[in-house]
């Protein structure tokens, strides 16, 4: 039953990808588009669009959209708090500060995402040694370490912006709102290697997410490597997130909504919450990414803004309606 | 199969010794219960016999292997531990939580589940009489019921040893009898089982021994009838008791300076000290 459910997801999710090529900041006619994707080699300014521009944005969608769902799933799983996204760590505050830095001081525009990938990870790496103990994690001092060490790069991202002169102002921002603007296969093919390592280490977490439900004391008495379990989720989650921050900026709420999402929908058993959250993130941000090309085209809405505007007042509307499920953690 | 035996075990709390040079010897199908005050170290000396943090000092083996050299998963291959008062999980059911006790029975990376483990399962949610209910949510059952699925999970580990720290603090006079009695029947099954317990009385009625520990060390140990003694009580606990013996079976209880009044004439006089 959950499996063909699964199915019907995925089939969501590709609807969603395929939705994504037909919209955009020019309107083609759908005809035109389908004609381009059947003949990939075609000439003209359709094709053009649809393969050097629709495609290679749509499926970046659908990796930043997976990435963060499936990192805040790990994070949330890992920490028994269905508060936790997976800026948490301090990735989004560590590489939005970099980046800030680097726009400031004339970084070339291309090393960017770069920047923003390894600041991110350093600063995760910095937030799990003040979390350590044992051998394992703290949670409650990866959390303070985290929301710490975010606040302090926050205010190197507010000093950055009151300092710099406009047009690099508007750069920062532009990374700050989360946006898919301008990226294309280079940012895919370098990212990709840390993408594929953070799902597989996902992948094999899925019996430690299982076991973790039941708290961390019985997860242990039946067995469990609580520390490497730990160790694994947090470089899964912080790989996925920086990856996900590099490609497209700061997207808010998929990480922090989609694993409710999942487990509302699939239970709280990872084998399936796990994939459900992948393909909710991929349907999620690629919807999202075709409405911030399209609503006030030519120009952009940024990703971040619009999820936001959209997203939490119907999570809200959700989990605190009078009748609602008023339980965030499990179904 | 399940002979536990600690050599020489040291449990330190925060660096201060609670137990030194601490030997015993739990025997195969024993149902061995563990008494003593709060504080002196009965918790921390159960997750040492079950491997979950190491002892400061000594060795704690089961049958020949030591455990504090296993990994995680080996070591639950042979020993289950459950802690007392695990938080019930949301949007589990029975099954789900049983299930869990075959997570060392596959790499920690595996997702499948086989037929082994289904089995297992099944066996075990029947051992505890919850067969019926392995499709129910866990936050649905009653204390007793809960109590009764963390055990399955115990069982369904396939372990030799199962430990357990206060299977009986929230349960009623019934809920409590019935795990009681679960547990001794396991242990003649030839599962080793041990417990920490509160009541003398429960750990008089179904252990076979029982171990007393008081005064940074083991008191007594041994079966119940010689071992709950009120002068090794009194060290243990601090306070007096009585022992009487009723069907041939101990029981003990703590004597308040209030109770001595009535119980030698109905005369309080705790004031003099003399009655």
């Amino acid at each position: 039953m959950l499996v063909i459910r699964l199915g019907g997801l995925a089939a969501v999710a590709l609807g969603a990808l395929v939705f994504g090529l037909f919209v955009g900041g020019s309107a083609l006619p759908p005809r035109d588009v389908g004609w381009a994707l059947l003949h990939p080699h075609g000439d003209g300014d359709v094709a053009t669009i649809v393969w050097a521009l629709r495609v290679p944005r749509v499926a970046i969608a659908g990796i930043v959209g997976a990435a963060l769902a499936v990192a805040g799933f790990l994070l949330q799983g890992m920490l028994r708090n269905p508060l936790v996204d997976p800026f948490l760590t301090g990735v989004s505050a560590g590489a939005g500060a970099a980046i800030a830095i680097g726009v400031a001081v004339g970084v070339a525009a291309g090393l960017v995402p770069a920047l923003g990938f390894v600041a991110g990870l350093g600063t995760a790496l910095l937030v799990a040694a003040l979390a350590r103990r044992g051998s394992g994690i703290d949670v409650e001092r990866l959390i303070l370490a985290g929301v710490s060490l975010s606040a302090l790069f926050s205010s190197f991202i507010a000093l950055a912006l009151v300092r710099l002169s406009q047009g690099g102002a508007e750069e920062i921002l532009a990374w700050l709102a989360g946006s898919l603007a301008g990226r294309g296969w280079n940012e895919v093919l370098w990212t990709s290697p840390y993408l594929v390592a953070g799902l597989a280490l996902a992948f094999v977490s899925v019996p430690s997410l299982n076991v973790l439900r039941l708290g961390p004391s019985v997860a242990r008495g039946v067995g469990l490597d609580l520390a490497r379990a730990q160790w694994v989720l947090l470089v899964a989650s912080t790989l996925l997130t920086a990856a996900a921050v590099s490609l497209a900026g700061i997207v808010g709420f998929v990480g922090l909504i989609v694993p409710h999402i999942a487990r509302g929908l699939f239970g709280t058993d990872a084998r399936y919450a796990l994939p459900a959250s992948a393909l909710i993130g991929v349907a999620l941000v690629a919807v999202a990414d075709a409405a911030s090309r399209s609503l006030i085209a030519p120009q952009e809405i940024p990703l971040g803004v619009l999820l936001a505007f959209v997203g939490v007042p119907s999570f809200l509307y959700l989990y605190l309606r009078p009748r609602g499920t008023s339980r965030l953690w499990g179904t | 199969m399940g002979h536990l035996a600690l050599r020489g075990v040291r449990i330190e709390v925060a660096g201060r010794a609670l137990l030194d040079a601490f030997d015993l010897d739990i025997l195969p199908g024993e149902f061995v219960a563990v008494v003593g005050a709060n504080g002196v170290g009965k918790t921390t000396l159960l997750r040492a016999v079950g491997g979950i943090d190491a002892p400061a000092a000594g060795a704690v083996s089961l049958d020949g292997v030591e455990l504090g050299a296993l990994a995680p998963h080996r070591r639950a291959q042979l020993v289950a531990a459950l802690s007392a008062d695990p938080e019930a999980p949301n949007g589990m059911t029975v099954r789900e939580v049983a299930l869990s006790g075959r997570f060392a029975r596959h790499p920690w990376w595996d997702w499948t589940r086989g037929d082994d483990d289904v089995e297992a399962v099944d066996a075990a949610l029947g051992r505890v009489d919850l067969a019926d209910k392995a499709d129910r949510a866990f936050d649905t059952l009653s204390s007793g019921e809960r109590q009764r699925a963390w055990i399955a999970l115990a069982l369904a580990q396939g372990a030799r040893a199962l430990l357990l720290d206060e299977p009986t603090s929230h349960l009623d006079a019934r809920y409590a009898l019935e795990v009681l009695e679960l547990l001794h029947g396991i242990a003649r099954e030839g599962t080793t089982v041990v417990a920490v317990l509160h009541d003398l009385n429960e750990a008089s009625a179904f252990a076979d021994r029982i171990a007393v520990l008081g005064e940074g060390r083991l008191l007594a140990y041994g079966a119940p009838a010689e071992v709950l003694d009120p002068a090794i009580l009194q060290r243990a606990y601090g306070v007096d008791f009585r022992r009487i013996v009723i069907d041939g079976e101990t029981r003990v209880f703590a004597r308040s300076a209030k109770a001595d009044g009535r119980l030698e004439g109905g005369r309080l006089n705790r004031d003099s000290g003399r009655i």
